[in-house]
């Protein structure tokens, strides 16, 4: 009695808001120290790589001004990957979604670059990549709904397809015919996304911003976002209110397969201006990290993405000066990940009675836990040959 | 030529369905036992690097191929403890394992060889079966390979005996499919299922130790390109059966080295085409047998003792 009465006590120090946050916090503190003991035992200085990392990273211009254009795709791509994974649909092949995305983006700008207004290209190019995001996530979802096959497979599968079928592409049919390295028609500088006025980050970021206040809208005040959310926390209550399941998960992957199309396009028009054959940002990993530690909150997810985004580009800068190769950032994505994964079992364990696993379980919410907004988090997958 | 060709289609078919074979027979237990395991790529990965590290160090293919499963077994543990004792979801278990077996595998080769990309230049120990050899077409397809090779296809029997055949495999299906019963029953959940994990992420090792130590004796970023996930899906479309999965993971095997076998004849073909193959032929596999097969009916639900 004692100890529940403490622990409450404990929990009601803390915003309610912001409450479920001290596991991602745990996650992450936990995982700079066991990637810092991981960089000590390869003779590394941790402390000077982290202070690197923090002062290039937070500390200078430049580190912010990359981290902000850095941010674009991974908002975008985070948003989208929320409206699935809130769905229950785990779209593990935004990273494919993407590739596809931004080689229609880099073919339908520079097709039409110069004969338009810059702003109509733009359009014409965000569109292209949304519906080479959105095509790619179609062959999943048709075998999601009418074949009952579990999407982690298939998205994962159509990542490496995606890869194959845009190296083909950018090497034959859709090659700039003028160079020789494999890449599509190079879109001109000055014809590509403008700088936010004062600054050195491209407007991209804004699409970005307003990505994730369009999920956050859909999530919060409309009656698809609470759909896709009665889905996600319990499939078999969605079934039986009557609600298009099919529809609704359907929805989710070619939406959330649009919104990587998106981040694949904003890459081409801000920052590259064409698609090279052998270039895989490979943003995929790090959203999904994110978006977890975000707790599938729509709001939180700006400031765990800057957090994101800052160490990827700090994670360069410190690369350099100090060789550590640039994948310890990958390494503390998993790191955190599975820090994570401990710090919501004992969130589980230590939750008041009305919160506790059995509770959740009764309503049908496996990992319900795992959630901070109202509702709620992905049901566990349903793999193949699925039942009713 | 056309014998000359069969033979070497076949010869590198079997090669190719190897490292398949091994993860798939493992992500076959696990998955008996109720374990989804989608960090089977981080696992195989591991086994590629740390295989391919300590064989690289030691000048032997043996260690290389020890050290690889040990760090499959090692994560298979890991996920064994944050799905089963942690009880958390298993699906951001295995996304976490894989990713952090990308990122640790990744850094440390990097870190270690910098641009360098040695050659293990090991012995993989070919053997060659005296009678077999001299089979016309097929003999020299079979002999003459190394030595995990073969060890790799007696455990298809080792499998299937010990899934249908144990008490063990007995203990793996019941904790797979009714958990509460086997609790009941006396059969201890826990031990089983985390017995399975490690049994899976050790030939997920072994696969990835096979490919990096034994078959290409080089590590590359990112090499298993999936294979693990293949492997995880040929679990499924060999019906959880070691000797399906066998001609599952040969037929995906023949995919993998169709590449070669094109050039030989001549035909020209963009590589892209080829190398896309096994990942279509997997979703084409699994749509064609989806709802044939009944998943264990307790796959990817933790077990908390007394819940129910």
């Amino acid at each position: 009695m004692s100890a529940t009465s403490a622990t409450t006590a404990r929990r009601a120090l803390l915003p309610s808001g912001a409450r479920p946050f001290v596991s991602s916090l745990f996650a992450i503190v936990a995982a700079f120290v066991v990637g810092g003991v991981f960089l000590a035992l390869r003779g590394k200085d941790p402390l000077a790589a982290y202070g690197l990392l923090f002062t290039r990273g937070l500390g200078t211009g430049y580190g912010v001004t990359e981290t902000l254009i850095h941010l674009a795709p991974l908002l975008i791509m985070s948003a989208g990957l929320l409206l699935a994974l809130r769905a229950g649909i785990w779209n593990i092949g935004v990273d494919g979604q993407l590739l596809v995305g931004a080689l229609f983006a880099g073919v339908a700008g520079s097709a039409i670059a110069g004969s338009v207004p810059a702003p109509v290209m733009w359009l014409v190019a965000a569109l292209a990549g949304m519906l080479g995001g959105l095509l790619w996530a179609v062959v999943p979802a048709i075998l999601r709904v009418k074949y009952g096959l579990n999407e982690i497979i298939t998205t994962l599968m159509m990542n490496y397809v995606a890869l194959n079928v845009t190296s083909w592409l950018v090497k034959g049919p859709v090659k700039d015919p003028d160079v020789v390295p494999p890449q599509t028609r190079l879109i001109p500088k000055e014809m590509r996304l403008p700088d936010i006025p004062g600054t050195e980050i491209h407007i991209g970021l804004l699409v970005g911003l307003v990505a994730v206040l369009v999920v956050a809208v859909i999530f919060r005040y409309t009656v698809l976002g609470f759909q896709l959310d009665v889905l996600g926390r319990n499939r078999f209550a969605a079934i039986h209110a009557g609600l298009p399941v099919g529809k609704l998960t359907a929805f989710a992957l070619l939406a959330s397969g649009a919104f990587a199309g998106l981040a694949g396009a904003n890459d081409i028009l801000g920052v590259k201006g064409l698609f090279q054959g052998n270039w895989s940002p490979a943003y995929g990993f790090a959203a999904f990290a994110m978006v977890y530690l975000a707790r599938l909150n729509s709001l939180w997810i700006l400031p765990f993405a800057y957090f994101f985004s800052f160490l990827a580009i700090g994670g360069e800068m410190m690369a350099r000066p100090l060789e550590i190769p640039t994948y310890f950032t990958e390494v503390l994505e998993g790191l955190m990940l599975v820090f994570f994964a401990v710090a919501v079992y004992f969130e589980r364990k230590f939750a008041p009675a009305d919160r506790s696993p059995d509770a959740m379980e009764a309503e049908g919410m496996p990992s319900a836990a795992i959630t901070a907004e109202p509702i709620v988090t992905p049901e566990l997958p349903v793999p193949t040959g699925e039942r009713r | 030529m056309n014998a000359a060709f069969v033979t070497a289609m076949l010869s590198a078919a079997l090669v190719a369905a190897v490292p398949l074979l091994l993860a798939s027979l493992g992500e076959a237990t696990a998955e008996k036992a109720g374990l989804l395991n989608l960090g089977i790529e981080g696992m195989m990965l591991s086994g590629c690097f740390f295989g391919f590290l300590a064989a690289y160090q030691t000048g032997s293919s043996t260690i290389g191929v020890l050290a690889g499963v040990l760090a499959g077994l090692l994560l298979g543990l890991l996920f064994g403890f944050l799905s089963i004792s942690l009880q958390v979801d298993q699906t951001l278990v295995g996304i976490a394992i894989t990713i952090l077996g990308a990122g640790v595998t990744a850094f440390l080769y990097r870190d270690i060889f910098g641009r360098q990309n040695p050659s293990a230049g090991v012995d993989a120990h070919l053997v060659n079966i005296p009678l077999v050899e001299s089979i016309p077409v097929i003999g020299p397809a079979i002999s003459g390979k190394p030595l995990l090779f073969y060890i790799a296809w007696l455990l298809v029997p080792a499998f299937a005996f010990m899934l249908n055949r144990t008490r063990f495999g007995l203990n793996v299906r019941a904790v797979g499919e009714y958990p509460f019963a086997a609790d009941a029953a006396g059969v201890s959940v826990y031990r089983t299922r985390y017995a399975a994990i490690m049994i899976g992420g050790a030939m997920a090792g072994l696969a990835g130790a096979f490919l990096a130590v034994i078959d290409l004796q080089l590590f590359q970023v990112g090499m298993t390109v999936g294979l693990g996930f293949i492997g995880l899906a040929i679990a499924m479309v060999g019906g959880w059966n070691p000797w399906r999965i066998a001609i599952t993971a040969i037929m995906f095997g023949l995919l993998r080295s169709l590449g070669n076998g094109l050039q030989i004849l001549g035909v020209d073909v963009r590589t892209e085409f080829i190398t896309m193959l096994p990942y279509i032929g997997i979703m084409v596999a699994l749509v064609l047998l989806a709802g044939r097969t009944a998943l264990p009916s307790a796959l990817g639900v933790p077990y908390a003792r007394g819940r129910r």
